[in-house]
């Protein structure tokens, strides 16, 4: 039993490497190679020799963004089947070849791309970097594997419904929140929509968005530059460029008015609750004092919704919130839960506390505060070559340079209290402008939570995640 | 931690693996020479690993105890006894442990489990003296306001619905675990049963305190940008002063032998069925251990292991399979866990999962397969030393399980030793079925759930 939400187990790292560290304010970036291949595929390489492993991390851009618009979740099955089977190893021989060395791979599609993520041990580069080539410029897509495949993420759907409602309520809110934007998708798909999805569909939608000119690899740990580029620059020179160019995004509108989706888990003991609307991008330039204020309002431990939905109340063994911040706006979410009796009184006091945090704002013993924690945290972020290799990938992928992690403390560290005024009057949502969503016992909640607006039903059994077009 | 890993790479490199299974010689672990201990006068540990890669220090103090040491009656009070232990002191109000904490940049978390209630704390170099004066306080200081411990009551009780009212997993391991046991206190959930959670007193907090929060009951470990010799004056300064205790009294009872199959089933609302299989195991420094893992490593690890194979890519009757040796000071379970698709045939899957055991018991594994158990295990623990975290984590383990933090800088070697005739053994001895607790988690019969019309 850990004390605090969402803490992983024991061994899980917190993260991070850090070379050339001189304080909390000091992170460098480690020296690293970039270049580009005649098929404009990105590739980085961070030499660092702190344990004899090289981790990789990546991305093909697409993600859910680019599935069918009926049909999320083609991105998510294309990404998990990259490794059933690839290039002259069918499904078994490569997760054999994979796992007998000791590798890891997985490939996760998120709402802009698909990432992939792994490590080996240093002495099995060339196996590495065979296997990768063949997942993501020959996968099989066969179809005994397909079907079996999209088969169990329907399963598992179900199972964490069975499970985990917390891990799954932030996908009915996105999806209430941004309806048919993009931001909307259930990224892994809905039991309805991966059974409409077919093998050609998977098929179309690799050939159309895996290309190299969409892709960056970075490679991170114990690793000799001149080999690997040589090694990558063969593996990779057959990739050819994607068909489809990548479409415009566009950014969804904040919604004003508030409302509720309530999704019936009957006899459930717990109300799981997600409270959001529209926040700002990956290069919004509040960036600082947003983090500051949002450790403040949501992200540590002693935060003002934590504080009173937890510490000074019992009503939750934890809240908490946060920005997600892609190339487009992304949610501002509170999420939490509490026993179903209390349901109301746990949503007015998040209420409050929101209410509180845009009409009285922050003060400077706060602030500072909250500056040297996220100063004081930050290295633990950046320990490993594995969090260097994700860091580099995220950077390539919004087109963000060096100065987001080097000026990140000194950017800090100049955060005034003005600035937080500024970031709570622009980023965070008005209490009257929500859209709220509750998974729990509609039986007895739906005529306590009638006052916070319109409130729609389904039910968790529903097939999608979101209410049944009448 | 060196830099500068030549020798090693060197000796990796010439290991390079003709065939790809092939198992590398375990190099040796670097930073073993990094690594200092020394026993204060009232009996604690301090454990001291500088590594300074980054500005920042781990810091986890072990305490010996957890739901083992519990009865009916206080069921959960090591676990709600951990959440009161941030809650306020003689000298500290409630929430000022947090507060000055994460102000000086720091945060925190700890567990508890059937066997030790673990205090993490990571922080910048240079909160280091502030965070062991309030480690000091709250080990001495500790007082329990009774609005608090309202408080925190309902936390946990939210913690237990989370992860056992509202979980069908939770539920059914809970379920599984308390029948396994009949005797031994491993039959007690962790997180507390729901009457026992409601019926805490303060005097059961004060008696707890006193017995089990003595500083020779607990090791306290150091990892980051901090040497022995500042660990240790600090230590000795804030930590050393708390006088040592009569040692808590040991868990007496053991489990008698189990001499036949235990079955639950629990008919809960569900799309996707459960089965466990809990098997009666060897204590956590049982020299077979790394045997055993080695051996769920085989049977469940990732998509070419026996039991994923067989079960969920071949005959489709379940969607996850996972194997997991429960370690503990005392004799605990290992356990297989599978979850099924909707409208499984549960006696299938268990007919075919009992086959699939019975093979490995007969035959054992192949070369092959141990070969891949053996790099999974050598990765696995390269990415667990690569952080602060992850080496504070395993210091405490080996120190706490096994009795000494330097069978850490063996265990690649003592993996690396293990046989195939090993794990056939190691099969024998937990694959018995009379040792086992069989769990189903299934709907009542006839109402699946329901979704809108």
């Amino acid at each position: 039993m850990n004390r605090r939400v969402l803490c992983l187990a024991l061994l899980l790292a917190c993260v991070a490497p850090g070379h050339g560290a001189d304080g909390p304010a000091g992170v460098k970036v480690p020296a690293h190679q970039r270049f580009v291949l005649a098929n404009g595929l990105t590739i980085i390489l961070v030499p660092s020799r702190e344990v004899p492993m090289i981790a990789f991390s990546g991305f093909v851009r697409g993600g859910s963004f680019a599935d069918p618009a009926d049909k999320p979740g083609v991105g998510s099955l294309v990404a998990g089947l990259l490794d059933r089977g690839a290039g002259k190893r069918n499904a078994y021989e490569f997760a054999d070849a994979l796992e007998g060395v000791g590798g890891t791979f997985s490939a996760t599609a998120g709402a802009e791309s698909i990432s992939v993520n792994g490590q080996f041990l240093a002495r099995d580069r060339a196996l590495m970097i065979e296997l990768l080539a063949d997942a993501l410029i020959r996968p099989r897509f066969e179809a005994s594997e397909f079907g079996a495949y999209r088969g169990r993420e329907i399963e598992f759907i179900k199972s964490a419904k069975d499970s985990d409602p917390s891990q799954i309520v932030g996908i009915y809110g996105r999806a209430a929140l941004f309806g048919s934007h993009f931001y909307g998708r259930p990224q892994g798909g809905s039991e309805r929509s991966l059974a409409a999805i077919t093998r050609e569909d998977v098929l179309a939608y690799h050939k159309e968005n895996f290309g190299a000119d969409k892709a960056t690899l970075v490679f991170a740990g114990d690793l000799d530059p001149k080999w690997m580029r040589q090694a990558l620059s063969k593996a990779f020179a057959g990739w050819g460029r994607s068909s489809a160019p990548m479409r415009k995004l566009s950014p969804a509108p904040r919604i004003s008015g508030r409302r509720v989706l309530l999704v019936d888990a009957p006899g459930a003991a717990q109300t799981y609750f997600w409270i959001g609307n529209v926040g700002v991008d990956r290069r919004y330039s509040g960036r600082p004092a947003l983090d500051l204020v949002n450790t403040l309002y949501g992200g540590r431990f002693t935060s003002i919704l934590n504080t009173e939905l937890r510490i000074k109340s019992g009503l939750s063994y934890g809240a908490n919130s946060r920005f997600v911040r892609g190339t487009m706006p992304g949610e501002f979410a509170i999420r939490s839960f509490t026993q179903t009796e209390t349901t109301v009184q746990a949503l007015d006091l998040t209420l409050q506390t929101l209410e509180r945090l845009k009409h009285d704002g922050l003060g400077q013993e706060m602030l500072d505060s909250a500056r040297a924690y996220v100063l004081g945290q930050f290295p633990l972020q950046l320990e490993t070559a594995a969090h260097w290799a994700g860091t580099l990938a995220d950077l390539e992928f919004y087109g963000l340079g060096k100065d987001y992690i080097e000026g990140y403390g000194p950017a800090l560290a100049r955060v005034d209290l003005p600035e937080t005024s500024a970031v709570i009057a622009d980023a965070f949502p008005r209490v009257t402008d929500l859209v709220m969503v509750l998974i729990g016992d509609a039986a007895r909640i739906r005529e306590g939570v009638a006052k916070y607006g319109p409130v729609t039903e389904m039910k968790l059994a529903d097939p999608d995640f979101v209410p049944a077009a009448r | 931690m060196p830099k500068s890993l030549a020798g090693l790479a060197a000796l990796l490199i010439t290991c390079a693996a003709s065939a790809a299974s092939k198992p590398a010689a375990p190099p040796r672990v670097p930073g073993a020479d990094q690594v200092h201990s020394t026993t204060l006068a009232n009996g604690m540990k301090v454990i001291v690993w500088t590594d300074r890669d980054i500005p920042n220090i781990a810091l986890y103090n072990w305490v010996r105890v957890g739901s083992r040491n519990e009865v009916p009656g206080i069921t959960g009070l090591a676990h709600f006894f951990e959440h009161m232990m941030f809650n306020g002191t003689s000298k500290r109000a409630p929430g000022e442990f947090d507060r000055l904490m994460e102000a000086q940049g720091g945060s925190n978390n700890a567990f508890t489990s059937e066997n030790v209630t673990v205090y993490q704390d990571w922080i910048p170099r240079t909160a280091l003296e502030l965070v062991l004066d309030l480690e000091a306080d709250r080990l001495s200081n500790l007082s329990f306001d009774p609005n608090v411990i309202e408080s925190e009551r309902g936390v946990v009780y939210s913690e237990r619905r989370l992860s056992v009212e509202d979980s069908n997993d939770g539920f059914l391991v809970e379920q599984v675990q308390a029948t396994a046991f009949v005797a031994h206190p491993y039959q007690i959930p962790t997180v507390g049963w729901p009457a026992d959670i409601q019926g805490w007193k303060v005097e059961d907090l004060q008696k707890f305190f006193k017995t089990y929060y003595a500083p020779n009951n607990c090791t306290l470990i150091l990892v980051g940008d901090v040497t022995a010799e500042q660990g240790f004056a600090l230590a000795k300064r804030y930590l050393e002063p708390i006088p040592r205790q009569e040692p808590p009294p040991p868990v007496r009872t053991t489990e008698p032998e189990q001499l036949g199959e235990k079955r639950v089933l629990i008919e809960r609302q569900a799309q996707t069925p459960l089965l466990i299989q809990a098997y009666k195991s060897p204590a956590a420094n049982d020299p077979q251990g790394p045997a055993i893992n080695l051996l769920m490593s085989v049977l469940a690890d990732g998509n070419s292991s026996r039991l994923h194979r067989l079960l969920v890519e071949e005959k489709k009757l379940a969607i996850q399979v996972t194997a997991q040796f429960q370690e503990g000071f005392d004799p605990m379970l290992t356990w297989l866990q599978l979850t099924l698709p909707e409208g499984a045939d549960i006696d299938a899957a268990e007919k075919a999962l009992d086959a699939a055991l019975d093979e490995v018991v007969a035959k054992g594994v192949t070369d092959a397969e141990l070969a891949r158990a053996k790099n999974q295990f050598a990765a696995g623990f390269w990415k667990q030393i690569a952080t602060i975290n992850g080496k504070a984590g395993l210091l405490g383990q080996f120190e706490v399980f096994e009795g000494d933090y330097q069978k850490l800088f063996d265990a690649p070697a003592v993996y690396d030793r293990v046989t195939r005739e090993d794990l056939q053994k190691a099969a024998a001895l937990v694959f018995q079925r009379q040792h086992r607790t069989v769990g189903v988690l299934r709907s009542p019969a006839g109402k699946p759930a329901e979704a809108t019309p």
